[in-house]
């Protein structure tokens, strides 16, 4: 009991192999802004369409936040790495595949442009109309009152819940694994194979997605209160 | 120098589903001169001034801008279409409006609120833009705010860093929609007082409000609207000294007290 309990927080393996895991983190990272940033432009998109005066374009908004915010993010990746190829294969009648990166981006970044599509509609909908007159009034094109008026209130208003948003999407990026993108959990799982070691292994892969997350997670919350409390009374 | 008018307004009409606002309304503003609208709620005095910004669309009817007119325009086959937006934008900007609820953005300094259209509608660099956007806010006696946010200044405050907003953009008349409206009283005098020197530079003006002093003391004309008609217009000594209709007669007697 005692020696497995020492061999549980033996972290010395974890340590040994440091370089190798490293780059497995670094994995996990690429995925997380390359989601990221895909999530952002195809969520603000939607929640545009979703404002949109045309019904037609606010069906199709309604249908994509409800399509991705209700797909789990499993199931997602592996529909996409594995089935969406087989179908734009057939479309282009020859062979199709995604790299596993590719196939990781464009699932977790559809699902959390679900999510982030419904915080840009919020955002939006609390900035009064008003303000948008008083740009109109002076002769603002509607591009140019998107970019200027709407958008840096939207960010700001939507940061608290957005930051939650960014830490789920970061520890969705922990499954990437299952189509061999070769992440932290990857790596992790590869040592244990050739070791035979999971307790250290996995126990100091939980250690740092915590210590990231929680350091990551609360210092953009305290910089995100000090911009806000500036300009939000 | 022709003598057609800053603003001319032709038989407008505004209609909201089955409530007709506006019922048809014809004045006009000459260039320098100051024209309040006075008139109970509901009686289409704020509708008519945001439909002179083109922020409401008439029913019928049009508005000319120096003689050109805001709502139509003559394609090249000769046909005569609703003006599109971007055109109605470029008109637009001769056009400051000054809200009852300020309308600051919030995100941008007192500066940023005033330099923004000049520099990315009009396209001033720059330095040019702060240098006129100085100048504004001096001319609100708000030289000192400059790099402020709107949250931390007073609503009389932020009425006339909106005021050098509009001004900002050197428009050819300036609309006041009730400018005072949402301050309390003490807040109100520095408002007005910043309204009176506009109105002694010369500067074209109508003013939508309830300050019958100061629609008395600073217009040119007076127009007292009622259920979407002008009811009587005249120089202010006329209005408030010898008003013909009933109804004024009432309403100056109210206010007057």
């Amino acid at each position: 009991m005692t020696d497995s309990l020492r061999e549980f927080f033996d972290l010395a393996i974890f340590w040994e192999y440091r370089t190798v895991l490293l780059r497995g983190l670094a994995v996990n990272f690429y995925v997380f802004f390359a989601a990221s940033a895909l999530a952002l432009s195809v969520g603000l998109g939607a929640a545009l369409l979703r404002n949109s005066r045309l019904r037609g374009l606010r069906w199709i908004g309604t249908l994509h936040v409800e399509v991705f915010r209700n797909a789990p993010e499993y199931v997602m990746i592996v529909w996409v790495h594995f089935v969406l190829p087989l179908l734009i294969g057939l479309l282009l009648h020859s062979r199709f595949e995604f790299n596993p990166f590719v196939s990781a981006m464009i699932a977790l970044g559809f699902v959390y442009s679900g999510y982030f599509a419904e915080t840009f509609r919020a955002g939006i909908e609390a900035i009064p109309m008003a303000h948008l007159e008083a740009a109109r009034s002076l002769g603002m094109g509607e591009g140019l009152i998107l970019r200027r008026i709407i958008l840096p209130q939207v960010v700001r208003r939507m940061l608290p819940e957005s930051i939650n948003q960014f830490i789920s999407l970061f520890k969705a990026t922990t499954i990437v694994y299952l189509i061999a993108v070769p992440d932290l959990m990857y790596q992790v799982s590869m040592i244990t194979q050739e070791r035979m070691r999971p307790l250290p292994l996995y126990t100091g892969a939980a250690l740092t997605y915590f210590a990231i997350v929680l350091i990551g997670g609360s210092s953009l919350r305290v910089l995100a209160d000090r911009w806000r409390a500036r300009i939000l009374a | 120098m022709t003598d057609t008018p800053t603003i001319q307004v032709l038989d407008v009409h505004k209609r909201f589903g089955s409530l007709e606002v506006l019922k048809g309304v014809s004045f006009a503003v000459h260039r320098g001169n100051v024209v309040s609208m006075i008139g109970a709620s509901g009686s289409g005095k704020s509708t008519l001034l945001r439909c002179i910004n083109h922020l409401e669309v008439p029913t019928a009817g049009d508005i000319l801008i120096d003689g050109e007119s805001l709502c139509w325009h003559v394609d090249a086959g000769g046909n005569r279409k609703p003006r599109p937006l971007s055109q109605i934008n470029r008109i637009r900007r001769d056009l400051g409006i000054v809200f009852q609820q300020f309308n600051l953005w919030p995100h941008m300094t007192v500066l940023g609120n005033v330099i923004e259209a000049p520099q990315r509608v009009r396209g001033m660099s720059r330095k040019a833009a702060v240098e006129l956007g100085q100048a504004c806010l001096k001319r609100v006696h708000l030289g000192d705010k400059a790099d402020e946010y709107p949250a931390r200044l007073s609503g009389g405050q932020q009425q006339r860093v909106a005021i050098a907003r509009a001004l900002a953009m050197q428009p050819k008349v300036m609309l006041f929609d009730e400018p005072t409206s949402s301050l309390d009283p003490e807040l109100t005098d520095e408002v007005l007082a910043v309204m009176r020197e506009l109105a002694d530079d010369g500067t074209t003006m109508i003013v939508v409000t309830h300050e019958i002093g100061f629609a008395r003391d600073v217009s040119d004309q007076v127009m007292f609207l009622h259920n979407g008609l002008i009811e009587e217009q005249g120089p202010p000594a006329q209005i408030f000294g010898a008003p013909r209709s009933e109804r004024l007669r009432q309403f100056v007697s109210k206010r007057l007290q």
